[in-house]
């Protein structure tokens, strides 16, 4: 590893030119969390709120060690992350086929993780690289555009085996988004918008029952409010009844009465628009608005394209979560089981949501490092 | 292939404007422009048209959650409860044929505690036990604690708990507006009206068959009852019960020409403010849902119908010396008269020997399609939703030996409710005869196919007043008012479907004026116990007929019935028994002193 004393940064160097304030607004949006989890428990530290706090915790120092990984570290390693999160990929459908329904999760005994939820940050990493190492000209060519289509094909196929249609288009939409800003022609994304639109109908047919179901329900919740129409009318209801200050905190009759379903988790979002009402949830969609920009910043300032196009495809990701989510909250996307990123409660999304904080901060860190092809700096 | 080739990006009109849009930093610009500094820049330019589109739609999903927050539906979940509706009295009031109330709803106050508004449970428990020392403390406690939105504490506060509970001035307490149904006949008419549940839906009796009518209703609802002949039921009956140790009774009176049930009596009886806390025995309607082996009262039928048939004269005698073999059984006489008995002697003395020969005679099929025309076989239709289903013999099995026993009641079980329409409708003149516990305006049409002719309906009437003058019911005459009737002692069925020979039924079903039928008077003890004062004897002649004699020695000045002086009433027992005959009435011994009521043969051997 060669390195120029210019790029040679130390422990002192990097603490100091951290952005402090994309940690601040990662912490303020993770106290929120933990404060909505305590309402939402009945004002009580149990059985959500203590355990997220722990997360939460235990994440943020993750976040900072990889903050001072080195950027170069991410480059090499890039492939490799990508192949050992597609291996377990595998691993996890194997086991799905052995147990019943969704299998998404591997045991690690003392952590649960779902590799589908890292390899959103794997995936980045590795179309960072790919077109990391390209010429505009290179782009151009259809050709050298097989293998990143490959490289989020695998991983989507196996992700929608899961069955986990959420992820899978998550990762559809981010890797999009590293095609387009990497330099792919506009007209090359007709052309895929073109056949999606087209194997649709077929891929209906292949949706599982559930799926279909979420689908419909999405289009017209009224139609069953007792059944699949139900987290989103009450979601609703629950949203209306906030006002412009909300109920007060532990307040939400919604929240608190039981009549929402996976309050804690993808609808938390429910619990704090009725408590805290517009203003509360303006604010929190501030700060994920502040956080999301700090991130396009970061990847706009980055002065290599590895940096920035990681820096690019994580921050969507990131915006993803927040627009799917709310989107699914307020019935303007279809229910898809999206977390609210790191507010609802659970282990993996956090985790992985600030393992890629930690790698942008790495970037922003390192955004005057330029690399060469392979990893070294040029 | 071509084609896109030769598209194929024009690097030279894009690399002069990088620097210019984007302010590339100075260490930057001094160098040449390297074809990953062009794919970097590209990146910018593209980066920035994603970011424009993100941003936009961050503040679509903005916006919408201010729509949604501010504009979408009231949405306070406390509209989704199942809330306790405000209604006040809704149900409407069930009164007696006169008017008089014998269900009602009254408004009450209902207290229920919002956990999270109270301040201090464990001060607000403490008062609330002194008010209510009733409450459970346990469940208090939980109640106080456990953040429901509205744990009901306590339904139907009396004003005084209420005023109490208010003053003691506890937040988070509230009142809720309710009701209660209250029955301030009580036991009386518990077995008729029924009761509801705590939310007022019905549960049994008429609660329960008219629940929706109360419900919706608008004007009190009026039964056939009469309560004043309700409590005189009540009361005689009653005290039969204790004077021979009956584990219970039933009681009713007809309106023969209306079927209106005017009295309807089960003991024992129960609160039907505190259902719970009766037994199953207790709720036990002996009127409808009970069905019994009436025995002899059976025989009022068997001889109507072979009266009617005009195949049997009532002076048509047959062979009651002889026991008659039915498979391994003996049908005998309780007290045998070991002679030929005529029509009217078989039906006084009761001779079960006698009433099979003539049921004999009649054969298998008319005695089903009489019984069935009386409205015996089939399960009786009124306004109660405990109605037991008749127990009658199958078609198959119904051969000569079953009509035989039938014929003085065994072998067939039914409810007092179809005994009592069918004794209404032979002694109407043959009118069928519909029970009902409503209340009707007005007296039906003749119907132009009675069960029995006018006739025979005329000569049962004097054969029933013989039963009371001469036969085995002296206990139920009553002075002034012209009774007929017939007694009836049945084994019981024990749980094994064996007759226990120490538990009987004893009843008596009576009918008055006879010179003019206008009311049929039933009672009935389940299991009574002999006394001194009746030698012993627990037959239905010996303990129903008195309760019916009672019964209607009271009820008839209620009904603008002024007894008859004894020459009225000798003129008009006259009346009655002409039908018979001089021959018959006058060959029959008046056996003073003799204690006909116990002379009772109903038993199967």
């Amino acid at each position: 590893m060669r390195l120029s004393s210019s790029d040679h940064l130390s422990l002192g160097d990097k603490l100091r030119h951290l952005n402090w304030a994309i940690v601040a607004l990662i912490t303020l949006i993770g106290l929120i969390g933990v404060a909505l989890l305590y309402s939402a428990g009945g004002k009580n530290w149990q059985p959500w709120a203590f355990a997220q706090l722990t997360r939460f915790g235990m994440g943020l120092v993750i976040m900072l060690f990889l903050a001072l990984v080195d950027i170069r570290f991410w480059l090499r390693a890039a492939y490799p992350l990508y192949w050992i999160m597609l291996f377990l990929l595998v691993v996890v459908e194997i086991m799905g086929h052995v147990g019943m329904g969704a299998q998404r999760w591997i045991n690690l005994g003392f952590f649960v993780i779902q590799p589908s939820e890292l390899m959103k940050i794997a995936l980045t990493l590795a179309l960072a690289k790919y077109f990391h190492g390209m010429s505009l000209e290179d782009i151009g060519h259809p050709i050298k555009l097989v293998m990143p289509v490959m490289m989020v094909l695998m991983p989507v196929g196996l992700v929608l085996l899961q069955p986990n249609l959420g992820t899978a288009t998550l990762l559809m939409l981010a890797s999009a988004g590293v095609f387009f800003t990497g330099g792919v022609r506009w007209w090359k994304f007709l052309i895929v918008f073109a056949l999606v639109a087209a194997i649709l109908p077929i891929g209906w047919h292949h949706l599982h029952d559930y799926q279909r179901a979420r689908l419909m329900t999405f289009m017209n919740p009224g139609a069953d409010p007792l059944g699949r129409g139900y987290n989103i009318l009450q979601s609703k209801i629950a949203l209306g009844s906030g006002g412009f200050f909300g109920k007060g905190f532990g307040q939400g009759t919604q929240s608190q009465l039981q009549f929402l379903p996976e309050k804690h988790t993808d609808f938390i979002f429910v619990v704090l628009a009725e408590e805290f009402g517009l203003f509360g949830a303006l604010f929190l969609l501030a700060l994920y608005g502040l956080l999301i920009a700090y991130g396009y910043l970061v990847a706009l300032n980055c002065r290599n394209q590895f940096g920035r196009l990681t820096a690019f495809g994580l921050t969507t990701s990131f915006f993803l979560y927040v627009f799917v989510n709310i989107g699914m909250v307020t019935g303007t996307l279809p229910v898809v089981g999206i977390p609210l990123p790191l507010v609802s409660y659970g282990g993996t999304a956090m985790m992985t949501l600030l393992i890629g904080c930690g790698v942008l901060l790495g970037i922003a860190l390192h955004r005057d490092m330029r690399l060469s092809r392979t990893g070294s700096y040029d | 292939m071509k084609p896109w080739r030769k598209s194929k990006r024009q690097n030279n009109t894009r690399q002069p404007n990088l620097p210019g849009v984007f302010a590339a930093p100075a260490a930057q610009s001094r160098r040449l422009a390297t074809p990953h500094d062009l794919a970097l820049g590209v990146a910018r330019g593209r980066l920035a048209t994603a970011v424009a589109l993100f941003a936009l739609a961050f503040t679509i999903i903005s916006g919408r959650v201010g729509f949604l927050t501010l504009f979408s539906e009231p949405g306070d979940s406390t509209s989704q409860h199942a809330q306790i509706t405000d209604r006040t009295t809704g149900r409407v009031d069930i009164t007696d044929r006169n008017g008089t109330v014998l269900a009602t709803s009254l408004p009450t106050i209902s207290l229920c505690a919002d956990a999270r508004k109270i301040l201090d449970a464990d001060e607000a428990e403490r008062q609330l036990m002194k008010a209510l020392p009733e409450l459970d403390e346990k469940r208090l406690s939980n109640d106080l604690r456990n953040g429901k939105h509205c744990a009901m504490i306590k339904r139907h506060l009396t004003p005084k708990q209420y005023y109490e509970v208010n003053s003691l001035g506890i937040a988070g307490l509230e009142f809720q507006p309710d009701e209660r149904r209250i029955y301030p006949a009580g036991n009386i008419t518990a077995h008729v009206v029924g009761y509801t549940d705590i939310d007022n839906n019905g549960l049994a009796g008429v609660e329960k068959s008219m629940d929706s009518q109360l419900e919706e209703g608008t004007k009190p609802l009026a039964l056939s009852i009469d309560l004043r002949l309700q409590s005189i039921m009540h009361s005689e009956l009653s005290a039969a019960v204790d004077n021979f140790h009956a584990l219970g009774g039933a009681g009713m009176i007809m309106d023969v020409r209306t079927g209106e049930v005017l009295a309807m009596v089960s003991l024992p009886d129960f609160d039907p403010q505190r259902p719970g806390t009766a037994s199953d025995d207790a709720r036990f309607n002996r009127d409808t849902l009970g069905v019994y082996e009436m025995g002899s009262t059976f025989k009022i039928f068997n001889t109507a119908m072979a009266l009617d048939s005009g195949l049997i004269h009532v002076g048509d005698s047959f062979d009651t010396a002889h026991p008659i073999q039915v498979g391994h059984q003996f049908i005998k006489d309780y007290h045998p008269e070991n002679r030929w008995l005529n029509v009217a002697e078989i039906f006084t003395h009761s001779s079960n020997i006698g009433a099979a020969h003539m049921a004999q005679r009649m054969g298998p099929a008319r005695q089903r399609a009489f019984l069935g025309r009386l409205g015996l076989t089939e399960k009786a239709q009124i306004e109660l939703p405990e109605v037991g289903a008749p127990l009658v013999p199958n078609a198959r099995d119904w051969g000569e030996p079953t009509t035989m026993t039938v014929s003085f009641g065994h072998g067939i079980a039914v409810n007092a409710v179809q005994v009592v329409s069918a004794v209404a409708a032979i002694v109407n003149d043959g009118q069928p005869v519909h029970p009902t516990l409503l209340k009707k305006d007005s007296v039906p049409e003749a119907n132009p196919n009675p069960v029995i002719s006018a006739r025979t309906s005329s000569l049962m009437r004097g054969l029933m007043r013989l039963v009371v003058t001469r036969g085995t019911a002296k206990a139920a005459e009553v002075n002034g008012y012209l009774i007929g009737g017939k007694t009836g002692t049945a084994d019981k069925l024990s749980s094994n479907h064996k007759y226990d020979e120490h538990a009987r039924l004893s009843s008596f079903i009576g009918a008055f004026p006879l010179n003019a039928p206008r009311y049929v008077v039933f009672a009935l003890l389940d299991d009574p116990k002999g006394t001194t004062k009746t030698y012993g004897f627990a037959t239905g002649g010996w303990t129903a007929a008195p309760v019916v004699s009672h019964v209607v020695s009271q009820m008839g000045p209620l009904m603008n019935m002024p007894p008859l002086d004894r020459e009225m009433q000798a003129e008009a027992e006259k009346q009655v028994l002409r039908p018979l005959g001089p021959q018959i009435v006058d060959g029959m011994p008046i056996e003073e002193g003799s204690n006909y009521a116990a002379v009772e043969s109903d038993s199967v051997q």
